[in-house]
């Protein structure tokens, strides 16, 4: 989280790039809580676990999904990957399909 | 008692002539309105059956004939997933001369086969071939390989050449190669890096060519995968281990782990590294893929002794019988994953709301590059 933090500083002026955070949680008011304390600048919304879970097929969180112009989903990344969920990264995904 | 089974039987013939027509008749509606159906694996018995008649053998034949054309040559823009089956192609022709021989002025049969050889003439059209120039500086440029002792000048001038006379990024990609084997590091990243901007012109110039966005979508990854790798490569021979890293890793990621020669390069850069664990993952994952992206057998073979090399921990069976355990594991796994995996399918529907329950509207989003992350407070 801290890093999408990081690189959303970096995209949040470009016009050609969106964030969108989804929370699967079913505590409405712990939610709240938490967004409180992270007090993110990127839009969050929610959907319910099982259905966000069964359309994107994953079985770990935080799950990310890159999705190109055309609405297709080009790269994935699941739970905390060994190699770093870095700035770096999550930056070099989206470049990539900024210059498609 | 005798004549009564007599003429029972008689009855019984008499009635099975007309019986057996009706059933041919039948069966080759039935064929008919299946195949309208598209059913063709049922479509293609009923029809079959109904040829066998001689009363509806034109038809039966005619109609199996038109359903093999179909399958031969027109089916692959049919249905989404489908293809071309060519081992129907030969049966197409087949089925309508034998529709015509049942009966000989039958037009529609007449029409049919003409278009099924129509077809089958320009199957046998060469397809372009390259031109003259392109393959003779092609060929040039190969003989490098093998010519230890040819000035540098020579080879950069046969890429240069070659480069000139077709705008595709082939002559960059190897003759970077044949630098890196005489070991011209740098020249070799300079022209990997070129390759990978032609690259992305050469397809931006014909990407109608391309077909299916997917499929210039991979195009332009192949070409930025293989200038990473080699880049990439280049380092690791001029030593430069976390500049390679960098490359390797990019490449890596634009090949989706499924390139043979980066996932050896991976684990030679680990090797190099003195990183044991990663340089036998790397190259596991390089030996479990097999085909057309399986590697060229030298380097497979490299990269099994450097793998038979490494010290192997918790396993008392032999090399063999360890390799095939953890090939076999990781083909599963890749399949698993495969299957699982969103990556190149639209993003499904979902069904958001805003935090406070309100719907989410997405139209903010369209035309955007999205980055979509799914987590939980918990």
């Amino acid at each position: 989280m801290p890093h999408l933090k990081t690189v959303y500083a970096k995209y949040q002026n470009d016009p050609a790039v969106a964030f969108l955070l989804v929370s699967i949680d079913d505590d409405s008011k712990r939610l709240q809580r938490y967004l409180d304390e992270m007090t993110f600048a990127f839009p969050v919304a929610r959907a319910a676990a099982t259905q966000a879970e069964q359309a994107m097929k994953f079985d770990n969180i935080p799950a990310t999904f890159y999705v190109d112009r055309s609405g297709i989903v080009r790269y994935e990344t699941n739970g905390i990957e060994s190699h770093g969920d870095s700035p770096s990264r999550i930056s070099w995904f989206i470049d990539q399909l900024k210059t498609r | 008692m005798q004549t009564l089974r007599a003429f029972t039987a008689f009855i019984v013939l008499a009635a099975a002539a007309p019986a057996a027509q009706t059933t041919a008749r039948e069966q080759l509606a039935r064929g008919r309105a299946l195949w309208d159906q598209r059913l063709s694996k049922s479509a293609m018995a009923a029809l079959e059956a109904a040829a066998r008649d001689r009363s509806t053998a034109a038809e039966a034949h005619e109609a199996l004939g038109r359903i093999y054309m179909f399958k031969g040559w027109q089916q692959e823009s049919a249905f989404p997933g489908w293809h071309d089956e060519p081992s129907y192609r030969a049966r197409a022709i087949a089925e309508l001369r034998a529709a015509i021989k049942a009966d000989p002025a039958r037009a529609s049969a007449q029409d049919a086969l003409r278009m099924a050889e129509g077809f089958a003439a320009a199957d046998k059209v060469d397809p372009a071939p390259p031109r003259d120039e392109v393959k003779a500086l092609d060929a040039k440029l190969e003989s490098f390989r093998n010519a230890a002792s040819a000035p540098v000048a020579d080879i950069v001038a046969a890429i240069e050449a070659r480069a000139q006379a077709q705008a595709d990024p082939a002559p960059y990609f190897t003759g970077a190669q044949i630098l890196l084997d005489r070991g011209e590091a740098d020249r070799a990243i300079a022209l990997a890096e070129r390759g990978a901007a032609v690259s992305d012109r050469f397809i931006d110039e014909n990407l109608s060519a391309y077909q299916m966005s997917g499929k210039s979508e991979g195009s332009y990854a192949r070409g930025r995968a293989l200038a990473a790798d080699l880049v990439g490569w280049a380092r690791v021979l001029k030593k430069d281990y976390a500049g390679a890293a960098a490359k390797l890793e990019e490449a890596s990621r634009l090949s989706q782990g499924q390139d043979f020669t980066n996932q050896f390069h991976l684990g030679e850069l680990a090797r190099a590294q003195n990183a044991p664990e990663r340089a036998r993952d790397h190259y596991l994952n390089a030996l479990s893929l097999t085909g057309f992206s399986g590697g060229p057998p030298p380097l497979r073979q490299r990269a099994t002794q450097a793998l038979a090399a490494l010290p192997r921990s918790g396993s008392d069976s032999s090399f063999d019988a360890w390799l095939d355990a953890e090939l076999s594991r990781r083909r599963e796994a890749r399949k698993a994953a495969a299957l699982k995996s969103l990556v190149d399918r639209p993003l499904p529907k979902l069904t958001l709301t805003t935090v406070d329950g309100r719907p989410y509207d997405t139209s903010s989003l369209r035309g955007k590059v999205l980055l979509l992350n799914f987590f939980a407070s918990w």
